[in-house]
């Protein structure tokens, strides 16, 4: 499988006077051709960071990373040709139309005037933007702003997306047609890079994901392969009718509420399930969710950071 | 140069010239103010006879107000709007994207220019090739102005510090230095100062264009070299320590 990403080793520090900052530690990551990765962690994990530096708008300062077989800081003008990115809190000039936000971001890429505005006309009209397309940036709501964003990155024949969180802000429905443009990108066989707060974006979206925390790539791989390396993959809720006794050394135990949430391996799901079945109380469960995933590798990594035997992911 | 390239800054000379100057003329004043205030205080004070060098120092303070401007919108473009790296991210390379911008910003200063030639043919007597001589002057201030906005605008954190640093620019290059006026009424240890900065080249040139000050073939030629000199050193600086990428 071909990998438009590779990161190998790749670090960044922030430096000021009097201090510094490790944004990205020796992460090693790639992504195949065609792929969408959700990059997720807390604010402040590294994942613009990474973004950043595949998008050769900043220098790692250790590690090297290739972006469709080109290195971002020997090669970058062979990178820049192919690829787009929505940076985060990014923001359309005010007093551009929509249509023309777009039509001339393309235009800027190099496009003919008429190759941009028909490709302009069609993304627009796939993000259902197509009755704002004559109305300008300034007069738009936040949520359409985002969308036009989108729409820019869209409308180009960039090989390889980065989207740094392009749904902030945006309402449910908006954020489907978003995600529904991202899936069309996907299907046309181009690689996107996709940081985003929203685990069920990520979960709607993603072919591969990676864990940042803290600068360092907890975990990476598909969603199913991160799960099974999880030490409680089901997700089991109970209401009453067990002890804490009967759930001790059962797993990860969370109340909320008159609900008692487990999380817990396989063996132990269905033996509570026999239980539960036999004394006839009321039990629902399933595999755990990307949410459940990410509290379970995040917060552990935050709250057992010296304890390995402990750590969040099974050895 | 390539089509795509050509296309690149034209696209970049409209979105920040054309189509905001369309939605909103009151942009062109921007650029206009200090210049021609400058000519009203000058005819003001020295009657129409004056009136010949404010229209000269106005040309300069014209063209170097582009490289203010372009300062102040990179700096938002990059800082607020992400724009810049949205740019890097693109086949758009530094030196398109600045040359499109620093197009759009001359774009402003058109109509103010034209008032200045306007009054230049009705108050000056343009030497031989003088029109061309203001040109080419103009044109490598226009390099030098555009290459200092696009240094200062890679190393300001935000949009507000513009607002400091271009009445600076201004004041350090236009008001102090002889622009506005001969360069003999300084005080003689003075000059030499005064000729370090460009813009005093720039105005002997235009002025003697202009048939304001002494001027020949040789004085022009060794003028326009030293600010051609200026232009490129200050390119050069642009091109190598000017981050499109942040280090």
């Amino acid at each position: 499988m071909t990998e438009m990403l590779v990161a190998r080793g790749l670090g960044r520090i922030y430096r000021w006077r009097g201090g510094q900052h490790e944004a990205l530690v020796n992460v090693d990551l790639s992504v195949p051709k065609g792929v969408v990765l959700g990059l997720l962690g807390r604010n402040g994990a590294g994942k613009t960071t990474f973004v950043r530096i595949a998008a050769t708008s900043l220098m790692p300062t250790s590690g090297s990373m290739e972006v469709l077989g080109h290195d971002v800081v020997h090669a970058a003008a062979e990178v820049r040709a192919r690829i787009a990115v929505i940076p985060q809190e990014s923001r359309p000039f005010y007093w551009m139309t929509a249509g023309e936000l777009v039509e001339y971001y393309l235009r800027m890429r190099g496009e003919t005037v008429s190759q941009a505005r028909n490709q302009a006309r069609d993304t627009l009209a796939e993000l259902e933007l197509s009755r704002w397309k004559d109305v300008q940036a300034n007069r738009l709501s936040g949520g359409l702003r985002r969308r036009v964003m989108v729409a820019m990155v869209m409308a180009s024949d960039a090989e390889v997306l980065f989207l740094d969180e392009p749904t902030t802000g945006l309402d449910p429905l908006a954020r489907r047609s978003v995600w529904n443009a991202i899936r069309r990108a996907a299907s046309e066989r181009r690689t996107i890079v996709l940081t985003t707060h929203y685990l069920d974006e990520a979960e709607a979206l993603s072919d591969r994901l990676a864990i940042l925390e803290g600068g360092r790539l907890l975990a990476s791989g598909t969603p199913a392969d991160i799960a099974s390396r999880v030490r409680h993959p089901y997700r089991v809720t109970l209401e009453g009718g067990f002890s804490e006794k009967e759930l001790e050394g059962l797993g990860q135990v969370t109340h909320v509420g008159a609900k008692t949430l487990l999380f817990t391996g396989e063996e132990q799901a269905r033996e509570l399930a026999r239980t539960a079945l036999e004394k006839g109380r009321r039990i629902s469960m399933g595999p755990v969710s990307l949410e459940d995933l990410f509290v379970q590798i995040v917060g552990k990594e935050i709250s057992h950071e010296d304890e390995e035997t402990e750590g969040p992911l099974a050895s | 140069m390539p089509a795509e390239r050509l296309r690149a800054i034209w696209a970049l000379m409209s979105l920040n010239g054309f189509l905001p100057l369309k939605r909103q003329p009151l942009f062109m004043v921007n650029t206009l103010t200090s210049p021609f205030s400058f000519l009203f205080i000058i005819f003001i004070l020295g009657g129409p006879g004056a009136v010949p060098i404010g229209v000269a120092g106005g040309m300069v303070l014209t063209v170097l107000s582009i490289g203010t401007s372009l300062q102040a919108d990179l700096t938002h473009y990059k800082q607020d709007l992400k724009f810049h790296e949205m740019a890097v991210a693109s086949p758009v390379s530094a030196g398109t994207y600045v040359m499109g911008l620093a197009l759009s910003e001359f774009v402003y200063s058109v109509p103010g220019m034209a008032v200045f030639i306007v009054l230049s043919l009705l108050y000056t007597h343009y030497v031989f090739l003088g029109g061309l001589l203001v040109f080419g002057t103009l044109v490598l201030l226009w390099v030098f102005a555009s290459a200092l906005g696009f240094t200062l605008a890679t190393y300001l954190a935000d949009v507000r510090e513009t607002f400091a640093i271009s009445p600076l620019i201004s004041i350090a290059l236009t008001v102090i230095p002889p622009v506005y006026y001969p360069a003999s009424r300084l005080p003689a240890y003075l000059q030499p100062i005064a000729y370090l900065a460009p813009t005093t080249w720039a105005a002997n040139l235009v002025k003697g264009a202009m048939g304001l000050a002494p001027i020949t073939l040789l004085s022009a030629f060794e003028d326009m070299l030293v600010l051609a000199a200026a232009a490129a050193a200050l390119f050069i600086v642009a091109w190598r320590k000017a981050q499109w990428r942040e280090s």
